[in-house]
């Protein structure tokens, strides 16, 4: 018997039983959507933490503090910065050397004291690195500094009780107001020499302002200058990066190399790159870190919080059986007579079976397609409506970006799978039943 | 065509614990050559209908063997004696056995597309059958608007759509008239003549056993003396 006569077969079974089929997949419709939608829950959390992590680039970080020579950590330099480049799996290497004083920027009649420091630009904008406004310097005297540089700058000869409120924030009215794109400010640093402070002060031209970091409650204050403008600095102060000599004339802090970083850190292409990336680094003895140890955690946890909300999403589609396995008992009770006629012409006992499992498919396949389009809808309907129920319910503003729920084609396979096994397993009862119809009891009407 | 041997039939009755066995057939034996019309005959409860099933594979012998057309049917088993019934036996039975949600032209179709004939050759057999039988105009009329005769005739059409070389009919005018009897009865006769198609009919009436070439007649589950069993 041909699978296309077969089909005709089931079909005009269907046809006959409308409601009864119609509502049978309904059922599993429900019982599939519930799974799909439960599950997409999992799915959107996790894609939205791990998306919250992926933003301020923070998962495919690996943080190099240094390399291990004889028991001590050596200082990395260009050479080391070279060598992370050439690695496989690399995206970009940024590297900082820090001012090792906080100098005073004086910009009209505001100030500010900021943390400076010097990075290397083009390995920053392929790591990640945008503006928020302005442009990358391009000349020595040309410095971009961080979003939140301007709550540090304040008016100058205001007496400190008048200038923060009760929360120690800067009053409003005192910060600067215009636009810090092309204006010119001082650097003011210091050295003291014969127990005497020296001042210089360098002019900077503020050609762009990083993007608000990813986190709340992350701020970037810094002021970032250029390599020569540190040279500067050090001829003036005659220490490695700006160090201020104590008034006692001895050094201070760890003795310093002029071309070693302060900072490196190594991005990754992919989260998948990271471990690649940190095993390379083991076998070259470099001491590093990265936080993907800590995602696997995340992941682990995640997935199982899926396979989780997976299985009891299941139990509807099990339930949904009853009605599939409900439906065929009776459409082979009712056809039994039809079935014992077939079986006495010489219809062999496979192609009964074949016909009802056929049947039950049909129904677990609509029922697993519809589902999956109802699933989509209602996920739709979630992202949309459930953070606004929560903003106007508790007033509470939800991060950007957050999704409840996430379809992916995987959850979609992973549902219909789930649908068809069961819809075809709950199928299977019925359908061998149907085989074993007596023929002279069925043509005697007696099943 | 038919060769029975030695065959024994009792049926099971009762639940567990407490069966009981009831004999039915008893070492029976007879022959059927090729193109015979032949008439079982006996009373009611004697059997027949016990060994034409056994002949079909709808049940199986206790005991004995049953030849059709060179094959031991009795050791087929469910899946091979589907197929040997499609390939060779026809069926007509008393009460037509059509499938009520099926045309005339569906019901005749069935055989063809159970053995997986394609649908652009389904179309002319049918037709062809459906006009050997007198019915091309009521092929689209289902069991329930047809007749008794007519619907016979479906059946009828249904068992010869496959050109089997054997038609096995259980009281097939039973449920008919008298005139209605008497034309399925030539029509019988001729498709023997012209087709060569070797007929096995139940009955206890003598008009249909008249058209028989031999009649076999049963009682208390054994072949009466004097049936045609010479042959074995
Ligand atoms: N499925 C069955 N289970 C138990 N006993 C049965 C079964 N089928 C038939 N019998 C018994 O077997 C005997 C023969 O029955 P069978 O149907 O073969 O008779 P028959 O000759 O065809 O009668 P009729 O002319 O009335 O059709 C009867 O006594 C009947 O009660
Ligand atoms: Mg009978």
């Amino acid at each position: 018997m041909k699978f296309k006569d077969q089909y005709q077969f089931v079909s005009q079974n269907i046809k006959k039983n409308k409601i009864r089929v119609f509502m049978t997949v309904l059922a599993t419709a429900i019982g599939c959507a519930f799974l799909i939608v439960l599950a997409s829950v999992g799915f959107g959390l996790h894609d939205s933490i791990l998306k919250e992590t992926m933003e301020d680039r923070a998962v495919t970080e690996v943080q190099v503090h240094g390399r291990e020579t004889d028991g001590n950590y050596q200082p990395l330099t260009d050479e080391d910065i070279d060598f992370f480049e050439s690695l496989e799996g690399v995206k970009a290497v940024t590297r900082n050397k820090q001012l090792y004083q906080t100098p005073t920027y004086k910009l009209e009649d505001y100030q500010a004291q900021s943390n400076t420091l010097v990075s290397h630009f083009p390995s920053e904008v392929k790591a990640g690195l945008e503006l928020s406004e302005g442009r990358l310097p391009e000349k020595e005297n040309e410095v971009i500094v961080g979003y939140n540089f301007r709550s540090n700058l304040l008016l100058s000869d205001v007496n400190q009780e008048e200038l923060y409120n009760d929360q120690d924030e800067p009053k409003d009215k005192y910060l600067y107001q215009d636009s810090l794109i092309g204006k010119v400010m001082d650097m003011e640093v210091i050295q003291i020499n014969d127990n005497q402070e020296e001042t210089k002060s360098i002019s900077l031209k503020i050609v762009g302002v990083t993007e608000k970091p990813g986190r709340e409650w992350e701020e970037d204050r810094s002021v970032y200058i250029s390599n020569s403008v540190l040279k500067e600095v050090e001829e003036f102060t005659g220490t490695a990066r700006g160090m201020v000599d104590s008034p006692g004339g001895e050094q201070q802090g760890p003795e310093l190399e002029i071309g070693a970083y302060d900072q490196v850190t190594i991005y990754a292409t992919s989260i998948e790159t990271v471990k690649q990336v940190s095993e390379q680094l083991e076998t070259e003895n470099y001491a590093s870190y990265s936080v993907i140890s800590e995602m696997e955690q995340i992941n682990i946890l995640f997935t199982i919080m899926k396979a989780g909300l997976i299985l009891i999403g299941t139990i509807a589609v099990l339930i949904a059986s009853i009605g599939i396995y409900n439906t065929m008992t009776m459409a082979v009770t009712e056809r039994a007579p039809d079935i014992g006629i077939m079986k006495a012409i010489g219809a062999k006992p496979k192609i009964i079976k074949r016909i009802f499992v056929l049947e039950s498919s049909l129904i677990g396949l609509a029922g697993a397609v519809i589902g999956t389009i109802v699933a989509y809808v209602i996920s739709f309907a979630v992202n949309i409506g459930l953070p606004l129920i929560i903003e106007s319910a508790f007033n509470e503003e939800l991060p950007p970006g957050l999704k409840f729920s996430m379809i992916p084609w995987t959850l979609v396979l992973i549902a219909v799978g789930i649908c068809l096994v069961v819809t075809i397993l709950s199928g299977l009862r019925p359908a061998k039943r149907a085989t074993q119809i007596d023929v002279l009891k069925a043509m005697r009407r007696e099943v | 065509m038919i060769t029975v041997k030695n065959l024994y039939h009792q049926f099971e009755l009762g639940k567990k614990g407490n069966k009981t066995t009831l004999p039915v057939l008893e070492d029976i034996s007879f022959r059927i050559q090729e193109k015979e019309i032949v008439a079982i005959k006996g009373r009611s409860g004697s059997g027949k209908s016990t060994l034409l099933n056994l002949i079909s594979g709808f049940i199986r012998p206790t005991q004995g063997e049953i030849w059709i057309n060179g094959t031991n049917v009795t050791e087929l088993n469910e899946t091979d004696f589907a197929e040997f019934r499609l390939q060779y036996i026809g069926f007509i039975f008393q009460n037509f056995q059509l499938i009520p949600s099926m045309t005339a032209f569906q019901n005749i179709e069935l055989p063809l597309i159970l053995k997986g004939t394609p649908a652009s050759a389904r179309q002319k057999i049918v037709e062809e059958t459906l006009e050997k039988v007198g019915l091309q105009n009521h092929k689209e009329h289902y069991p329930s608007e047809l007749s008794g005769g007519q619907q016979q005739r479906v059946s009828i059409a249904r068992a010869l759509v496959l050109n089997p070389p054997l038609i096995l009919a259980d009281e097939p005018t039973g449920s008919l008239d008298s005139e209605t009897e008497e034309n399925l009865l030539h029509f019988i006769e001729q498709l023997n003549r012209d087709l060569g198609i070797t007929f096995l009919i139940i009955t206890h009436d003598e008009q249909v056993a008249r058209i028989g070439n031999r009649t076999i007649e049963i009682a208390d589950g054994s072949l009466l003396e004097g049936s045609d069993s010479r042959e074995i």
